[in-house]
């Protein structure tokens, strides 16, 4: 019914449109990414593409990218049917889009990644001219950037900004961004807003895809709500709250919380004290962090990412060097100890990559399940690893985890997303921790494995471990969390005890804005 | 321009076992074709070529024990090569390795003369073992603790152990009264033992069977090789869960070095019976083409490096009979190289169509 009612306005209202979708559904070996979805872009529109993690709004832009190829359904780029085969083609009509990677290469300036790929360009390339038009664009949409930077050199929001000039200078009038904010701080991302808008004028369109209701009311006039992959409605911003969006995008009338036993927290286990950690550019990331885990506690690391969450959390797993400062476990002093010295000390962790940081993804689900076990007995068993324990173990764990697997000697990268973080969780809480150190624990998970991680935490809270949560999920944060800790620049800016939670505080804690 | 633009190329998500043998094969299939090119543009005839090579390589019992022997260098570089390479480690030093290992072992020799054999034997493999671990160690220890890139360090000591065998071979050890840039022969006690009689072939094909199992062991079973290759698919993954990545890579290299080193004693005493500069004709380099053509398999390695010795032994039949040189051999190893590395390329995507818009 509210197919064909859209079709007809399609017809009538074709030349307003950028791009229109029809009926466009692609599938993942069997696994429907998105299906039968009908989108249309007004020129000179903002409009978001909001749902939760795995709600289809990366597939779609991938399509309409050309990054894949429709199963089903058709693309109008400008009321004309178009065949977007690939990226080339999609930025020869006209769209460009930033991914949440960049495609940056970092020994190149600025101007050099900007041209690159553009225009011929002969053994001697002649830049000025380039430069100039560069300039002038960031002139016109009030940019600010040195030109010849080289890449590493610049912020990951500056990159940003590489990435959106890229698309700017062969003159698209689409443009695509994928979770742009997930990289800046609030200034960054008001600024950002701001050269949206600067666009808009300029009768560019733009998909800003998201899952911030927040920025969905600020930025937009159109929003499409996507879910499990199909669309849910299409709704202009002013006609809607940010209550009717949640309920839209979840499903359901309240955000999902899951139910927390009333613990009292045990002694203190864990003592970081005026801790002094570099970045990757050697930059200070923590300027003297003083934290204590007790047990039966959760402590959450509330803050925007790129604050010092990744540092302090490497640094308290060993494999980031504590430049000032101590960490105290029990009372003995763990600082710069290896990471197999503090894993047998009984830390665990689960880290913020799955496949980067936290699994060999060549390896079996059973290899990756006594990763880091591996020397010890009853794994190693003489001089030789048990193979007949490791799958006895892999057996266990992928029954009591609940891990989807056709065999515990699948290798781990073809398991989903989910699986994968049941694999690490189950190699980590097996071991029986006493200190379990979490970041992002359920980035990009669904709503059910996310439950499920969260029951987990909160078992193991339960059993007297001391957890500490980095997350840039503020409800996640809330809803588990016994204190929470907001992190600004590498330092903490105020702790709060669970029934003090204030959540306009720790906002303004997190832009660094101080009473 | 449409045409191409219908098709796209895609990463295969699996690639099987089998799949990755017919793709040897085929690699193999088209290099001979490529050779059997070239041999006709040569002016040679096809056909005589590969008939007097295959005779002279696989023909009859003498040639193929002659052949084992060719190719039990190759199986031990070839391991070297494997071993370093399931840890994403390049150790391009194998034939620099190799020298070190005989000119240890031929020192363990000088130095050890007069012991019972089989302990001589012992103390001249682990001499050979150790000198030539220590050019992977010292690799390994750049690498580790100053992040210097292991495929400059290993070449390069390529040419140091040739130049410092050169003075060598001028100098101390050269035979007395020859004119020849080499050391007097082992005397025949110390030669590694026949297997079988009339032929070449010695107690060094053996060991180099034995190697590879042990390798097939360590790689596999022990927690020295999950860790090398964990650090070979994932080293920030590796290190994270405690796996100490420094380590790993100087044990590697140690290993890899010692097994090139033990190849270099065993073709000494097994085979040359005196270290000359053409010791190796190239070893440690084809090894690593045999570690690829087994697919980084010890067990593979093995088939893969008695078809390498077959080649070089088959190639002297060819030159006398066809006139087509020996060097065509080393032509053919780098076509083989070149034909492998593309269909691992090609096996690792496919070309799909993509549906037209009605």
């Amino acid at each position: 019914m509210e197919m064909k009612n859209t079709s007809a306005q399609i017809e009538k209202e074709n030349v307003d449109y950028v791009i229109q979708t029809k009926g466009l559904s692609k599938r993942f070996l069997n696994v429907v990414a998105i299906d039968n979805i009908s989108v249309e872009i007004r020129k000179g529109e903002i409009h978001c593409f909001l749902g939760e993690n795995g709600a289809g709004k990366t597939t779609l832009s991938n399509c309409l990218y050309g990054y894949y190829q429709p199963d089903e359904g058709q693309i109008l780029y400008k009321g004309r049917p178009v065949n977007i085969s690939s990226p080339s083609v999609a930025i020869d009509l006209g769209i460009g889009m930033v991914h949440q990677h960049f495609i940056l290469i970092e020994p190149l300036t600025v101007v050099e990644n900007i041209v690159i790929g553009t225009e011929p360009m002969g053994l001697l390339p002649r830049l000025d001219q380039a430069e100039d038009k560069i300039k002038s664009l960031c002139e016109i949409y009030g940019i600010d950037l040195p030109l010849r930077a080289k890449i590493w050199q610049l912020s990951v929001g500056q990159q940003q900004w590489v990435e959106i000039l890229k698309a700017l200078y062969v003159g698209v009038e689409l443009l695509i961004l994928d979770e742009p904010t997930a990289v800046l701080t609030p200034q960054e991302s008001e600024r950002l807003f701001d050269v949206l808008q600067q666009m808009k004028e300029k009768d560019l369109s733009i998909i800003f895809i998201t899952h911030k209701l927040k920025e969905v009311m600020k930025v937009s006039e159109k929003v499409t709500i996507l879910r499990k992959g199909e669309k849910v409605d299409m709704v202009n911003t002013t006609d809607v709250t940010r209550k009717d969006l949640a309920h839209m995008m979840v499903g359901r009338e309240v955000v999902f919380r899951v139910e927390k036993d009333e613990i009292a927290r045990g002694k203190s286990i864990l003592e970081i004290q005026n801790l002094h950690v570099a970045n990757d550019m050697r930059q200070e990331a923590l300027l003297g962090i003083d934290l204590t885990l007790y047990e039966n506690e959760i402590l959450g690391i509330a803050g925007v990412a790129g604050n010092g969450q990744k540092e302090l959390f490497e640094a308290l797993i060993g494999v980031r060097n504590v430049d000032h400062g101590k960490v105290i476990l029990d009372g003995e002093t763990i600082t710069n100890h290896s990471p197999r010295q503090i894993m047998a000390r009984g830390i665990g962790h689960v880290p913020e990559d799955r496949i980067k940081m936290g699994l060999i993804p060549d390896f079996s689900v059973a290899e990756n399940l006594i990763l880091g076990h591996h020397r010890n007995p009853p794994v190693k068993k003489g001089i030789s690893i048990d193979a007949r324990y490791i799958q006895q173990f892999a057996q266990e764990c992928v029954s009591s985890f609940d891990i989807m697997t056709p065999s515990v000697n699948q290798k781990t990268k073809y398991l989903s997303g989910g699986n994968q973080q049941k694999v690490i969780l189950a190699r980590e809480l097996k071991q029986q921790p006493r200190i379990i150190l979490t970041n992002q624990p359920t980035r990009g998970l669904d709503v059910g494995v996310m439950e499920y991680v969260h029951r987990q935490l909160l078992q193991k809270r339960k059993e007297g471990s001391a957890i500490l949560l980095f997350s840039e999920d503020l409800d996640e944060i809330i809803n588990l969390s016994d204190r929470i800790a907001v992190l600004f620049k590498g330092q903490i800016m105020g702790i709060f005890t669970s029934d003090k939670f204030s959540l306009d505080e720790i906002g303004l804690l997190m832009a660094g804005v101080k009473d | 321009m449409n045409l191409l633009r219908n098709y796209r190329i895609e990463k295969r998500s699996d690639i099987g076992v089998p799949a990755q043998v017919l793709s040897a094969l085929v690699a193999l299939a088209v290099a001979l074709l490529v050779t059997a090119i070239l041999v006709t543009v040569a002016g040679g005839d096809w056909k005589d070529a590969f008939v007097s090579l295959y005779g002279g390589a696989f023909g009859d019992k003498g040639a193929i024990l002659e052949s084992l022997v060719r190719s039990t260098p190759l199986i031990l570089t070839g391991l070297a090569a494997a071993i370093a390479f399931r840890g994403k480690i390049w150790n391009i030093g194998a034939e620099g390795q190799f020298f070190a290992g005989a000119i240890g072992s031929y020192w363990a020799y000088l130095t050890f003369e007069g012991l019972p054999t089989v302990l001589l034997w012992m103390l001249i493999f682990v001499a050979g073992c150790i000198t030539g671990g220590l050019f992977g160690l010292l690799a390994g220890v750049l690498k580790a603790y100053f992040n210097v890139d292991e495929i400059i360090t290993t070449v390069m000591t390529n040419y140091i152990v040739t130049y410092m065998l050169a003075l060598i071979l001028s100098g101390p050890w050269k035979e007395p009264g020859s004119v020849y840039r080499h050391t007097p022969q082992v005397p025949d006690y110390i030669r590694l033992p026949i297997l079988a009689s009339g032929s070449r072939l010695n107690l060094g094909f053996l060991l180099a069977l034995l190697a590879a199992l042990l390798f097939y062991y360590i790689i596999n079973k022990t927690p020295l090789g999950f860790e090398i290759r964990a650090l070979g698919s994932n080293p920030v993954a590796s290190k994270f869960k405690g796996i100490s990545v420094s380590r790993t890579v100087i044990m590697t290299l140690l290993i890899s070095g010692a097994v090139a080193g033990l190849s270099g004693a065993i073709e000494l005493f097994g085979s040359q019976y005196r270290i000359r500069m053409d010791l190796s004709t190239g070893y440690g380099f084809t090894g690593i083409i045999v570690a690829l053509l087994g697919g980084l398999n010890p067990l593979a390695i093995i088939p893969a490096g008695i078809f390498f010795g077959g080649l070089i032994n088959g190639s002297i039949r060819m030159q006398i009979i066809t006139k087509v040189p020996t060097a065509l051999i080393s032509a053919v190893q780098a076509i083989i190289l070149l034909f492998l590395l593309a269909s691992q390329a090609i096996t690792r995507y496919r070309i799909r169509r993509i549906r037209d818009v009605e």
